[in-house]
């Protein structure tokens, strides 16, 4: 990594964690954008507080699709869950065809209002993306290297985990930051159904006629998601790296 | 391969699918029935959601599909099952509606319950299987597609469900609900337009200038994480400086609020399957096809336009797949920003706990996104053949 | 000790390997040669169960396989298959130390015997210990696929097609290390190959299969002077059968007492050599030396002929 993109990177991550933390020090940029003498920081809670619950709920909710969308995955590609595997194919092709505010939307009368069916939606949302990955990374092992594995004497359970799973983790992380990219556009939209995030701010915004809320709102989020998205990469690649994978095979 | 059991064999999946239909028909109801739109309901069973006749009848076939599922082997005799199953549920719900309600009411509210959305599930989980495993071809997807679509009109136009809460719905706003559908399409597939306006070219550029790909995939997958929200959001203020002091834009309609910003921003996100998969298709024409073609005296737009694009062609169209259905979903966020589309429906359910109203919003969507990506595969499958040996 | 006693494999109505029996003695190098389908890998699979056999058993050391657990078992055998199957996310160091770690081997123990054997396979382990798969060259990757296989000091040692992915160049020499490395550690070969020569080269003994049956098991040499089908004959190549006798057979068995002018050539190379010679030489005889240099005799056109045709009759 270029001496550039690292102070690229070290210079956005301070800006968004200076700005979550004083926004009084940025407001003269949104000054111009409010009217009626409106506030021009939002004022309804603190950045940090809500950051940090939108980070939150979205990890929680990945870490859980992340545990179901694996072991699913694992299940039907043993010989056991074989007859589940084209069904399966087919059902997340279908499942992402759901707009994620259906699934919120959805939830809502059935939990009711909160953190509740926004971490119903991530999670469920979030499944797709990991689940169709880990198929992808485990069935495209290489017969023989599974055959070599299992002539060594390897046991179904060891040759998952010193060969089957490994060999997929590049592919899975690549899941992993969908979906992670995925539940942090969802969490923003659950703030319509009154789960804590940084949708508030934007939503707040929106309701009393403040750009400025809307546009700072917005500018976090964003750069929270960029940072979050660059970052997994990252991990991604230093994944593939140390699994000695060339580096051009993943984009 | 084992060809001929002379014994009874559990299938595993259809054995799922099994409980999940018994779990719906003894444990969960198959109607709420609310006095008014905003209480909650009480569940109804299915034995109690239909004169007794009529559910004696339905729980049968319900049954039956269920012993199908578990024992049948054969994809079509289980698609049949599945099929006859989703043809006697659906309208049975309807009738329900005007069975539960007591006569003359008009503020009670039937809708749905978590027994008939199970059933409906493990019925379309039943067929599903069974039509991945007959693997049609496009042709025949599009066929069972149209046979679903066409009994689905034939629901909605006979009236059968016109007693149920989702329909009432409807009956209140039908005009805004077509108007809002139609901003919906228009959201959707006009940003898809113009994204393939510009795409196009910029990918046919950038296969040419190697030099203009990183920076161009890289700035456009930046835009492709950012949310919905976020991307409306950044939006409205430079639209809204436009609005107040360009007059021209103003008379075009844009302003900071509504569907020019989800516009701009389903452009922008259409942009990165459009430039990427351009791209994708153009470098996987075989070196060898192009350098016959100059061999032949080809000039470089006929190149272009005979050789190159066709070729490229499904790897494109796979793009435009990514771009409508990514599109038809994040359309409905533009109602929070006041542009417009299902979404409106949605949001506004959400804000009165309406489900049905949410509902309202949320199927015709899913259906669009659906019906668009069977058609675009189907289509895509079509090209990749060559357009020859269509059987 | 490796005895395989009517071994049989179906599929179906498809018979894959039918009624197929041999032995394998300590110490010696049985090649399965044979045309594409003809069953070898399936049989060679039986040996370690990887193939479970409809039919028949297979007794290491007198004992049936069938009686030990599948994973035990092959931590006792050996198994290089065409491609390795190297683990690319692992390094070399490792992919050798697979099954050593299965068995729970310390670390000490298995450092040692990873850089034991990299010596042995010619890879300098300070240099390649820690590289991955896919930064060694097609021979590198073949010889840590070997040494994997013998990590674990297995007695059987069973190699599907272990050369078939190197080009010609480097197999021939491919070839000469193993039969340098099993001779120095006496470990007892099944090796399965569709190619004539390398079964003529590496093999004590050559099963020769064709459609599921086993036609013919004998020394290289029987099956030259005593083919016993058509088929075999014409596998083993009717024109070149002499020579390929001839490369069976030393200096040493077709020396005679005397000396000769010329450039000598020691006792050990064998006979198709020594015709070449003396053809290139233009010579009717050559003299004979030891493997440190000192006369012993003289080789002869003569002498060559006359052993051949002792042979073949």
């Amino acid at each position: 990594m270029s001496t550039r993109a690292v102070t690229f990177r070290a210079a956005a991550l301070l800006l968004l964690v200076v700005f979550v933390t004083r926004p009084q020090l940025f407001a003269f940029a949104f000054v111009p954008l409010t009217a009626n003498n409106a506030p021009a920081i939002y004022n309804q809670g603190s950045l940090l507080a809500l950051t940090l619950s939108h980070v939150r709920i979205v990890f929680l909710a990945t870490l859980a699709s992340t545990i179901l969308a694996v072991a699913l995955a694992i299940f039907v590609t043993r010989p056991a869950g074989r007859e589940f595997l084209p069904l399966s194919r087919s059902l997340v092709n279908i499942g992402q065809t759901f707009p994620p505010i259906a699934v919120l939307a959805i939830a809502v009368p059935l939990v009711g209002f909160g953190e509740k069916p926004t971490f119903i939606a991530l999670f469920l949302y979030g499944l797709l993306p990991i689940f169709e990955n880990t198929l992808a990374g485990l069935t495209e092992v290489s017969p023989r290297t599974l055959e070599a594995a299992r002539g060594m004497g390897m046991n179904a359970w060891q040759r998952l985990w010193q060969v089957e799973l490994p060999l997929a983790l590049p592919v899975i992380l690549a899941g992993i930051r969908l979906s992670v990219i995925i539940s942090l556009g969802t969490a923003t939209i659950g703030s319509t159904v009154a789960a804590k995030g940084l949708g508030e701010v934007i939503i707040a915004g929106l309701q009393s006629n403040n750009v400025a809320f809307i546009l700072q709102g917005g500018l976090v989020v964003a750069l929270l998601a960029v940072l979050i998205h660059d970052g997994l990469g990252l991990a991604e690649r230093a994944a593939a790296r140390r699994l000695g994978r060339p580096l051009d095979e993943i984009a | 391969m084992p060809t001929l059991r002379p014994t009874l064999h559990l299938d595993r999946l259809g054995s799922v699918i099994a409980g999940l239909i018994g779990l719906a028909l003894v444990a969960s109801p198959f109607v709420t029935y609310r006095a008014n739109r905003i209480v909650s309901g009480e569940g109804r069973l299915l034995f109690d959601a239909l004169p007794p006749a009529g559910a004696v009848g339905t729980i049968l076939v319900v049954i039956g599909v269920a012993l199908c599922a578990a024992l049948a082997h054969r994809p079509l005799v289980r698609l049949a099952a599945a099929s006859l199953g989703l043809c006697v549920i659906f309208p049975a719900v309807g009738v329900s509606a005007g069975f539960v309600t007591p006569v003359g009411n008009t503020f009670a509210r039937v809708s749905p319950a978590i027994g008939f959305w199970l059933l409906a599930l493990a019925f379309a989980l039943l067929a599903a299987d069974a039509l991945t495993r007959l693997r049609l071809g496009p042709w025949g997807r599009l066929a069972a597609l149209s046979i679903a679509a066409g009994m689905l009109a034939l629901l909605l136009l006979s009236g059968a469900w016109s007693d149920l809460s989702l329909m009432k719905e409807y009956a209140n706003r039908a005009e805004s609900f077509w108007r809002e559908g139609r901003q919906h399409l228009w959201l959707a597939f006009g940003s898809m337009g113009a994204a393939c306006l510009v795409g196009l070219p910029l990918g046919l550029a950038s296969h040419r200038v190697p030099a203009l790909r990183a920076a161009l995939l890289q700035g456009l997958s930046i835009v492709q994480t950012i949310p919905s929200i976020a991307l409306f959001g950044i939006l409205i203020a430079p639209l809204g400086y436009l609005a107040a002091n360009v007059p021209l834009a103003a008379a075009l309609g844009i302003r900071g609020i509504g569907a020019a910003p989800a516009f701009i921003a389903l452009f922008l996100y259409s942009l990165l399957p459009v430039v990427a998969n351009t791209m994708a298709g153009l470098s996987q024409v075989p070196a060898d096809v192009t350098e016959a073609a100059r061999g032949m005296g080809l000039s470089r737009r006929q190149r272009l336009v005979q050789i190159e694009l066709p070729l490229a062609f499904p790897v494109i169209l796979a793009g435009i797949r990514i771009v409508l259905v990514q599109n038809l979903g994040l359309a409905t966020i533009a109602a929070l920003i006041g542009g417009g589309g299902f979404g409106t429906f949605v949001f506004q359910g959400i804000g009165q706990t309406a489900i049905d109203l949410v509902l309202l919003g949320a199927l015709p969507t899913v259906a669009l996104s659906f019906a668009a990506a069977i058609i675009l595969d189907a289509i895509i499958d079509l090209t990749r053949r060559g357009g020859h040996d269509r059987d | 000790m490796i005895e395989i006693e009517h071994l049989s494999k179906h599929y179906g109505d498809n018979i894959v390997v039918d009624d197929v029996s041999f032995a394998v003695g300590d110490g010696e190098i049985a090649v399965v040669v044979g045309t594409s389908g003809a069953g070898k890998s399936t049989l060679l699979r039986m040996i370690n169960r990887l193939v479970v056999p409809n039919t028949g058993r297979v007794l290491i050391d007198g004992q049936d396989t069938a009686t030990l657990p599948e994973d035990e078992l092959r931590h006792r055998i050996g198994y290089v298959i065409q491609g390795y199957g190297l683990f690319p996310h692992r390094t070399v160091a490792e992919n050798i130390s697979t099954v050593p770690r299965l068995l729970g081997w310390d670390r000490r123990r298995i450092a040692a015997r990873v850089e034991e054997l990299l010596d042995l396979f010619q890879l300098d382990p300070g240099e390649f210990a820690q590289k991955f798969p896919h930064q060694l060259s097609g021979g590198q990757q073949q010889r840590v696929g070997v040494a994997r296989a013998l990590a674990a000091k297995p007695a059987l040692l069973l190699m599907d097609e272990p050369f078939g992915s190197l080009d010609p160049v480097i197999r021939g020499k491919a070839q000469d290390d193993l039969l340098a490395i099993q001779r120095r550690l006496g470990t007892t070969i099944v090796l399965v190959t569709h190619d004539m020569n390398e079964a003529f080269h590496l093999g004590d003994r050559i099963a020769v299969m064709d459609q599921a049956r086993l036609l013919q098991y004998a020394k290289p040499a029987d099956l030259l002077t005593h083919p016993a089908e058509a088929f075999v004959e014409q596998l083993v190549g009717t024109a070149e059968r002499p020579f390929r006798l001839l490369s069976l057979v030393t200096v040493k068995d077709a020396m005679e007492p005397g000396s000769a002018e010329g450039e000598p050539i020691t006792v050990s190379a064998t006979l198709r050599d020594a015709l070449a010679q003396l053809i290139w030489r233009g010579r009717p005889a050559l003299p004979v030396t030891d493997a440190s240099g000192a006369p012993v005799g003289r080789i002869s056109v003569d002498g060559i002929l006359k052993h051949g045709r002792a042979s073949l009759s």
